[in-house]
Formats: C-alpha cells, sequence, structure tokens
C-alpha cells in the first residue's frame, strides 16, 4: 500500500495528526503502545503536569480526598472571579466601598461575582488545610515527600496571606477591625514589632496606604508567588510519585529490587 | 531491517506488540546480571484517563458547590469604615480566631507570635522529627496521638473565638447571640 493510501484510510483527526501542522503541534504520533501513550503523556504540556502512572489505590476518593485538586480548582475560581472584580474596583478610601456597592447592584452578575468570590476564599483556607490533614493521616509525608510537604507549608501560609489581604479590600467595618485586630499581633513581635506593623500597615494604623498595600500585595504579589509554589508542589508530587517504597507485610518500606542469584 | 523512514514508522498499523511492548528485536541467551525478580508492587495505572477523569469530576463537584454558596448566600457588607467606631466585639477573620481567643488568655508575646511561629516551624519540620518509616496509623500512634491533639485543640479554640465570643470578649452561646462573621 502507498503512503498515499494509507493515510486515505485513517480517521480524519488522524490524518489531520500525521499533517505537518498536526505534527507541529503534538510533537509525537499517535500512541500505539503503553510506551507510546507515556511519550505523548510527556510530550503535551498540559498532562505533564501530572505523572504517567500512579499505583491505582492512590487515583480513589479514600486515598486523598481530592482535597489538593480542589485547593486548586478554588484557586483558579478565586482568579477568575478576582480578575473581573479588578476591573470595577479602586483601592483608595474614598471609592472602595462605593466601588463594592455597584459591583452588588449595578455590574450584571456582580453581587454572584462577589459572593462566589468570597466564599470560594473561605472554603481554599479550610481545603488546604484539611488537605494538609488529610496527608499527615496517610503519613505521605514520609520519603520521599519530605520537602514537598515543606513547600505545602509555605503554601498554606500564603494562602493565609491572599485571605487576609483581600479581607480589607470592601472597606467596611467588618474588613476594618478584623485586620485591625489582625496587623495588632504583628506589633507584639520582639524587637521587630513596631518595624513589622509599621511595614504591614504604612502608618501607625490601618489606612489609605495599608488598603493600597494590601490590594497590591493581593492582586499581584502574593498570587504570583503562590502560582510559583503551587508549580514546585506539583513538579515535586510528579517527581515522588512512583518514587515511594513498596511495603511489607508489616508496613514497612521495601528499597530495592530484590536480586535472584544465578544458580552456577 | 534498518527502515528509517518515520513516516512509514508512524503509518505501520499494526508494529509487533509483545506484553505491551513494541518488538524491536530478539537477543538470544541469558542476561548478564542474571535474572532480576521484581517484587510485587501495587498495580499502576495510567493517569489518563484514571485519574484525569475523577480530577475533573472533582473540580466540577467544587465548581458547583461554589456556585451553589453564592448563589444561596450573600458575602456579608456592613457600613463604611469608621476608625472612630469600634465594634464591640472586635473579630479577626475566622481562621485567626483560635489566636485571638489565646490571645485572651495568655501574654500577646506567646499568643501572638510564640504560638503561631511554634505552629509553622513545627508543621514543616515534622518530616525531619517523625523518622518512623511506617505509614499505618497503628504503628505511629505517637504522632497520630500529637497531631490529633494539636488539631483538636485548633478546632475547639477557632469554634470558641468565632461562635461562643461576644462583647467584651465574654462568652456567649452561639443560639443565643451571634457574633460570628465570615
Amino acid at each position: 500500500m502507498s503512503l498515499r493510501e494509507q493515510l486515505k484510510e485513517l480517521h480524519p483527526m488522524q490524518r489531520f495528526r500525521e499533517s505537518a501542522i498536526g505534527r507541529s503541534i503534538w510533537r509525537v504520533p499517535d500512541p500505539k503502545t503503553p510506551r507510546d501513550a507515556a511519550a505523548k503523556h510527556w510530550a503535551s504540556f498540559f498532562m505533564h503536569i501530572y505523572p504517567v502512572k500512579m499505583r491505582k489505590e492512590e487515583i480513589g476518593f479514600r486515598y486523598s480526598w481530592y482535597l489538593g485538586i480542589s485547593s486548586l480548582v478554588l484557586f483558579l475560581v478565586l482568579v477568575a472571579t478576582g480578575v473581573i472584580l479588578m476591573f470595577f474596583y479602586v483601592p483608595s478610601p474614598q471609592s472602595a466601598y462605593l466601588d463594592i456597592q455597584r459591583i452588588q447592584t449595578d455590574l450584571p452578575f456582580g453581587q454572584f461575582l462577589r459572593n462566589a468570590h468570597r466564599w470560594a476564599a473561605h472554603l481554599m483556607v479550610f481545603v488546604v488545610a484539611a488537605h494538609m490533614a488529610r496527608v499527615f493521616y496517610r503519613g505521605a509525608y514520609k520519603p520521599p515527600k519530605e520537602f514537598n510537604w515543606v513547600v505545602g507549608v509555605v503554601l498554606l501560609v500564603l494562602t493565609l496571606l491572599l485571605s487576609f489581604t483581600g479581607y480589607l479590600l470592601p472597606w467596611d467595618q467588618l474588613a476594618y477591625w478584623a485586620i485591625t485586630v489582625g496587623a495588632a499581633m504583628a506589633g507584639f513581635v520582639p524587637f521587630l514589632g513596631d518595624i513589622s506593623k509599621k511595614l504591614l500597615l504604612g502608618g501607625p494604623e490601618v489606612g489609605a496606604t495599608t488598603l493600597l498595600r494590601f490590594y497590591v500585595l493581593h492582586v499581584a504579589v502574593l498570587p504570583l508567588l503562590l502560582a510559583l509554589v503551587v508549580t514546585i508542589h506539583l513538579w515535586r508530587w510528579r517527581k515522588d510519585s512512583m518514587l515511594s517504597p513498596a511495603r511489607t507485610e508489616d508496613d514497612l518500606p521495601i528499597e530495592e529490587f530484590v536480586p535472584v542469584k544465578e544458580e552456577s | 531491517m534498518t527502515d528509517r523512514s518515520t513516516v512509514n514508522d508512524r503509518l505501520t498499523p499494526d508494529p509487533v506488540v509483545i506484553e505491551n511492548h513494541r518488538v524491536l528485536g530478539v537477543v538470544p541467551g541469558i542476561p548478564p546480571g542474571g535474572e532480576r525478580k521484581e517484587l510485587e508492587r501495587e498495580e499502576a495505572v495510567m493517569v489518563w484517563p484514571h485519574l484525569l477523569v475523577r480530577h475533573a469530576v472533582a473540580s466540577l463537584v467544587v465548581v458547583g458547590l461554589v456556585v451553589l454558596l453564592a448563589v444561596l448566600f450573600n458575602a456579608p457588607l456592613r457600613e463604611i469604615a469608621n476608625p472612630n467606631l469600634t465594634p464591640n466585639p472586635e473579630k479577626a477573620p475566622w481562621y485567626f480566631a483560635a489566636l485571638q481567643e489565646l490571645l485572651a488568655h495568655f501574654h500577646p508575646q506567646v499568643a501572638g507570635v510564640l504560638v503561631p511561629t511554634g505552629i509553622i516551624v513545627g508543621l514543616a519540620a515534622l518530616p525531619y522529627i517523625d523518622r518512623n518509616p511506617h505509614l499505618l496509623p497503628r504503628y505511629r500512634k505517637v504522632a497520630v496521638a500529637t497531631f490529633t491533639i494539636f488539631l483538636v485543640v485548633w478546632i475547639v479554640l477557632t469554634l470558641i473565638g468565632f461562635m461562643f465570643r461576644g462583647p467584651n470578649w465574654g462568652w456567649v452561646w452561639p443560639w443565643q447571640e451571634w457574633y460570628g462573621e465570615l
């Protein structure tokens, strides 16, 4: 069969994949063996975030409760709703509160967007904490995953900071005094108390500078930092995914293959 | 047998596949390192589709939950910020409620600095302190007990600070007076 005839027999999608454009997009041919499927997995930008294979018991609900992926989805929801809210919000004491009122009353689906951002934020703090507890109870911080647990602790702190900085932005009584109470704790740091509080608030008390500071941290610095650390977290998760050693019946790790001696 | 035509390679409809491997050649004899026996490991599956489909479902459930909450409950918005009008009680966000509750009982440098720093450092150090190789809870009673006690104490303190505290940080029953804010 000539090449032309072979091409004609292929499915249209497959034919597109075999074209010059298709090959430039997918980089690897259509998979025929599991090894090809793995190569295709690696070659895909979106898929390569995941490992190619995982232990069967690790993909079920009982293992992870899907709390890690839920945290990530909540972060994405927060980015999406947050970006839309940014178009209608100016971080100054004169306009912040009125902007929130206007978002709720004048913007189509504005109230819904704000609600979704708020509840997703609370949920994210809760789910990240629950993720950590679940990882603890299944002992998933043990070798070779110790460092990824530490990265996770950093992510917990970043999540709390993101939620805390966002809390001030509506500039209502609830926001103002919650931040006043929270920031008071920074003042108790020995020796550096005054400096750390001043650095956080931009003055002796919560004011216009604080609002701007929290806004910039909330919409730029912290989300970018979180995205970077999440990337490292996922990368380590993938790298370590199949490396945890298999277990004996006494739940002790088996380090390597046992070579069978050649009989001679 | 060296066909270097990559296009033909791609189009070969049926490569010789034995036990899921494309056969490139067969070498007679025994391997120089001797036969190796691999201990039985838990069965591994391809992430696509097994895990990705589950993750897609989990994602939809999470998004659905957020949509449901956003439709049912409005985010709170009180009066405009007024630095001269301190509300009573003054409450920190709920995830700091446990710390705020501790502040009512201990010196600020203990409750506001030492405890949060200790928790963060302690959590980060956990994998380096707990070198017990076991995974099952019944073989790691100390670690599980310690963590569970910490978790329960923290949840109780959070609930107290969030729901059971009213004016002047006095005790209230949430079914009588409600001062929790989200």
